[in-house]
């Protein structure tokens, strides 16, 4: 009897020990920042693997706008209070060169990002920095043209606007037909669309107006007439006769576009869209995977999404560039004490979690790898197959002609500065060179108080990457 | 009653129990207040800036020189000028008439005071979102509503001048309560007996109201607008969110340029710059008010 | 006709102008209480209104359907809960410490003028500057002292933004008090403190309420301390929203619903106020 229970008390101190063994290793606690909300909801998922890796994730959710003053006092400070940080590319060169994040590079071994699948365009410009890798792709924002399908294919439109145009309807691939288009859809109400008769005054362009982001909506045009943010001398280049010329573009497209677009942020351009107030309008992504949704949408199954308007080439090609405002990069502060394990959060965020996220609802990320525009059936449940296709097929080519955001030191001065300029410019308060040559003059300023060496060698760099993509010659 | 000992006696322990009783609240002032303010006089004269790790340069008045040279400063400063000096008149007669309103008790006074408080309640980060949903061209009440008694609806937040009327319209909403308030306690204050005697004088109620009523509130009338006229100067977090200190920069505040600069240039040097200069500029205004009140109020019996 | 007569004529015209003076006293409240109000009540039928209800045309006036959800997903999923406790807390104990400290230090300067109108301006003057330029600093030190993201950080920043202005307003409350009253209970006999506390701040304490009132709802609503000194830990009500109000995505049902929740705290405040406000009124009798 003695000896019966011996052993199973013998083979419980095992297993206990055992057990005890096993989860003695460290419990890692690591905290993740972001904007908060939704963008945060992969780290949600993510939770649950990590706890299972001994990894403890906390969140920092902070307000959409104040992403970067919040990082850059908590870098500045020296808190180390993040270790893996989620923010916007355009803040990425300051951040690296000013050593608060680290190169990746050499993290790849503990969980391969798979740097390859990400669309070229996007990862060379707005994850990496100096020929190293600083960050990964989280949100692949980019800019598009979106128009109402029905009114492009209506018998009496395309009469009409051959009569009057002498050229065919379609989706415009240039500015010029935009602005033919445009102008041709700017009705009153009561006036006809497509055989029905308008309740409200309908237009025929709408692009965002608002401070903060203005800027890319003139970068689509600028970058199109081959623009660059300086020469390779740090001259800035934002007065020149492109982005002149840009501005005066857009002056011209204002005029048939609502009356507010002043105004228009992220919510009123979607929503003048998608309550069917606009022929058509350029914005992020994500409004495709709204528009099928019939509480969101008067457009349901009509919401056409296409190629950013170009210029036209001598050789008859079309050059187009889309600018990527915003979007989402995650990267490890140096002052982590967990490294590898902040980088395999990093990289099952950006690449296991990618496809879920990018096809979710609850969360405002799009697509930036290869892997998830080939993922035609993911992203049927936004729409049928047809236009899943056309979606991913649209985005990612807008995607690897992206016009970044500015992203040397000081980029957030820089584009602040500009947004003014392109913002007085078309409220009507400055004439368009007037506005530029302020913005450029204070481009001058910014370079000067920020080593202006430094700022050109790292402009240069970041030319070569637009070189090998085929947006700069020299 | 006193002989002149006991005055004197009197005097002395009313200095040391007024210097007593001061003495904890200051050092917390001192302590927690005028020590970064110092600190920000100071780096309004380094050229620096945390947007690099540059150390800062001493560089004399060059913030200024610069600041002043700056269209965007003097626009900004324009901006601030006008929603104070259209503004502040507006909130104080608005609030006036609310507050004489509701100074006679009657059922459900208690409830109605509190609901007129609401809008300061707030946060103005909400209300700068509210306002710009009420304020849309297309799905904001505020053009329906215009639209049924006629008139057109206006793009309140795209037009310079329209948009500079939406923050004056969206301030006095927010603010015009916080002063009918103060007001309010003001007028608590004064006891009964004053409108009795005056009645009996045969005084009538526009007469009471400019001659006994007005005087009497005067002191806490000079308080609160001069709060509201440093506050205003302050606003930001709504401003920033109904138009980002847009269209252009029609709606650029010094608050908002001051953390654009402080904050996103993280140019902690010529923020301070602004700093000080909106405090001196505060200064001068806050002083030329009190002379202006002072002087009215000479004659008056305190 | 007779004198009675006539004046029983003359007293019914002055009621008839009395009732209609009261009448249009009471439109005109309304009128106000209307406009003032319509905003809130936007956000109070927000609460209530599916997504696509608000950018809608014609705007919803009224909504299809009337159930709590946003106020449950606002309290859970977006984190209101705690918001609204951290936000009571720094709010309550802020209020407390400002008028512990002010109440003395406000005394003395109307009542004595210590530092005469010097002093009185600079305390005001501490208003003047924008709060966006002491952060850093403060960050720094908050920071050395590892108070970042803790309820005590807030406790300190709040007392920078909401002294002075406590000082200077009660300052002006205590002025108003009469000296003799003082001087009557000094010739009884009793102590300074004891004048002090029996006599004189009962009088103030229509202007001390009102004070500690708007000293609560400036802390209420704070937002760029709180976002640069709190991370998660002691998040408040305006960082929530804020962070509500994203980019892309804006959860407007949820937001009104948080709203109305955050404003209860003070509505209830100030309904309590009104006591003191009443108290101070037949207090002023002894003034007479």
């Amino acid at each position: 009897m003695y000896g019966r229970t011996r052993f199973p008390l013998l083979l419980a101190a095992a297993l206990l020990f055992a057990a005890k063994g096993t989860v003695a290793e460290e419990k890692v606690t690591l905290t993740v920042y972001g904007d908060q909300g939704q963008n945060l909801t992969p780290v949600e998922w993510l939770k649950p693997l990590a706890a299972a890796k001994g990894i403890n994730l906390e969140i920092v959710g902070v307000p959409f706008t104040a992403v970067y003053e919040k990082l850059k006092t908590e870098f500045v400070g020296g808190t180390g209070a993040y270790d893996v940080v989620i923010f916007y590319p355009a803040y990425m060169g300051e951040f690296a060169e000013f050593g608060y994040i680290q190169p990746l590079d050499g993290l790849f071994s503990i969980h391969n990002p798979k740097m390859d699948d990400v669309v070229p365009a996007y990862r060379d410009l707005y994850d990496m920095y100096n020929g190293k890798t600083y960050a990964l792709p989280y949100d692949g924002d980019i800019l598009n043209l979106y128009y109402m399908q029905h009114i492009f294919s209506d018998a009496g439109e395309k009469a009409a606007f051959k009569a009057k145009f002498g050229q065919e309807l379609a989706v415009p691939k240039t500015w010029d037909d935009l602005a033919k288009v445009a102008q041709f859809f700017t009705r009153k109400k009561g006036e006809k669309l497509a055989g029905k008769t308008l309740d409200q005054d309908f237009y025929g362009f709408a692009f965002l107006g608002a401070r903060g982001f203005a800027y890319a909506w003139w970068g689509n045009i600028f970058g199109s007439l081959g623009g660059a943010y300086f020469d390779k001398n740090m001259k800035p280049q934002i007065n020149a006769a492109a982005g002149v010329e840009a501005l005066n573009i857009q002056k011209k497209l204002k005029e048939f576009c609502p009356p507010d677009v002043m105004n228009y942020g992220y919510t009123e351009l979607m929503n003048a869209y998608l309550q069917g107030r606009v022929a058509t309008m350029i914005q992020w992504s994500d409004v495709w995977k709204k528009a099928n949704d019939p509480k969101l949408s008067k457009i349901v199954h009509d919401a056409g999404i296409s190629q950013m308007p170009g210029v036209r080439q001598p050789d008859g090609s079309i050059y187009f560039r889309a600018s990527a405002p915003v979007g989402r990069v995650i990267a490890i502060p140096t002052t982590t004490k967990h490294p590898k394990e902040a980088f395999w959060v990093a990289s099952m965020l950006s690449l296991d979690l990618g496809i879920r996220s990018v096809t979710s609802n609850d969360t405002g990320e799009d697509p930036y790898r290869i892997s998830q525009f080939d993922n035609t059936q993911a992203f049927e449940k936004f729409g049928s197959t047809a236009e899943a296709k056309n979606y991913l097929a649209v985005v990612k080519d807008n995607l690897n002609h992206i016009f970044p955001d500015i992203n040397i030191p000081g980029s957030a001065e820089y584009l602040d500065a500009l947004d003014v300029a392109v913002t007085s410019a078309l409220s009507g308060a400055s004439d368009s060179a007037a506005a530029l040559n302020t913005a450029a003059a204070s481009w001058d300023k910014i370079t000067q108080s920020l080593d202006p060496a430094r700022q050109k060698k790292i402009y240069n760099a970041m030319l070569e990457a637009w070189k090998k993509h085929g947006f700069w010659k020299d | 009653m006193a002989g002149t000992e006991r005055v004197m006696a009197i005097e002395a322990s009313q200095k040391r129990f007024a210097r007593l009783t001061a003495l904890p609240g200051m050092v917390v002032l001192v302590l927690l207040v005028v020590g970064p303010l110092v600190y920000m006089f100071f780096n309004s004269f380094f050229l620096k800036t945390l947007a690099t790790p540059v150390p800062p340069r001493f560089a004399w008045f060059e913030n200024y020189g610069s600041l002043f040279a700056d269209h965007r400063f003097w626009n900004a400063f324009l901006n601030s000028m006008i929603i104070m000096v259209i503004g502040i008149p507006i909130q104080s007669a608005l609030a006036l008439v609310i507050a004489l309103l509701l100074n006679k008790k009657f059922p459900g006074s208690r409830i109605v005071v509190a609901l007129f408080l609401i809008p300061v309640m707030i946060t103005p980060v909400v209300a700068g979102f509210e306002w710009k949903i009420i304020l849309d061209d297309r799905f904001g009440p505020l053009n329906y509503v215009l639209g049924l008694v006629g008139v057109s609806p206006q793009a309140w937040l795209a037009q310079p001048a329209l948009a500079m009327a939406s923050i004056l319209l969206m301030d006095t909403w927010q603010w015009t309560p916080f002063v009918t308030l103060v007001l309010l306690a003001g007028l608590a204050a004064i006891p009964k007996q004053v409108y009795e005697a005056a009645s009996v004088d045969g005084s009538s109620a526009s007469e009471t109201l400019w001659r006994v009523t007005m005087p009497l509130l005067r002191p806490v009338f000079t308080l609160v607008i001069l709060l509201r006229i440093i506050f205003i100067f302050k606003v930001f977090d709504p401003v920033q969110i109904l138009t980002g200190g847009g269209p252009g920069v029609a709606t650029e505040t010094l608050s908002v340029l001051t953390y654009i600069i402080g904050f996103k240039n993280f140019n902690v040097g010529m923020s301070a710059t602004i700093a000080v200069v909106q405090l001196i500029i505060i200064t001068i205004i806050a002083k030329l008010f009190i002379r202006l009140v002072m002087n009215r109020r000479e004659g008056t019996p305190s | 006709m007779t004198t009675t007569e006539l004046r029983r004529e003359d007293l019914a015209r002055r009621q008839r102008i009395r009732t209609l003076l009261g009448v249009l006293r009471f439109a005109l409240i309304l009128i106000f209480l209307l406009i003032f109000l319509f905003p809130v009540y936007w956000i109070g039928i927000g609460a209530f209104k599916v997504e696509g209800e608000f950018y809608h045309y014609p705007p919803v006036f009224w909504p299809s359907q009337f159930n709590f959800a946003n106020f449950g997903r606002a309290m859970t999923v977006f984190g209101g809960t705690q918001a609204l406790t951290t936000s009571l807390v720094v709010a309550v104990v802020n209020t407390g410490l400002v008028i512990a400290f002010g109440v003395l230090l406000a005394y003395s300067m109307g009542r004595f003028k210590v530092g005469g109108e010097n002093m009185s301006f600079f305390v005001l003057s501490l208003l003047f500057a924008p709060p966006v330029i002491a952060t850093m600093p403060l960050f720094i030190i908050f920071k050395t002292l590892r108070m970042l993201d803790t309820y005590p950080v807030l406790f300190l920043s709040y007392i920078l933004i909401n002294m002075p202005f406590a000082v200077w307003v009660m300052k002006g409350f205590f002025e108003e008090i009469p000296q003799s009253i003082e001087s009557a209970a000094l010739l009884d006999g009793y102590s300074r403190l004891h004048a002090f506390w029996k006599y004189i701040l009962p009088l103030a304490v229509p202007g001390i309420a009102v004070t500690a009132l708007f000293v609560f709802i400036f802390s209420w609503n704070e937002f760029l301390f709180a976002l640069i000194f709190t991370r998660s830990h002691a998040q408040t009500l305006p960082i929530t929203l804020a962070g509500m109000t994203g980019g892309h995505q804006i959860p407007w049902g949820e937001i009104s619903a948080l709203s109305l929740i955050a404003i209860t705290p003070g509505i209830l405040l100030t309904l309590f106020f009104q006591k003191y406000l009443v108290r101070g009124l037949t207090f002023g009798a002894v003034k007479g």
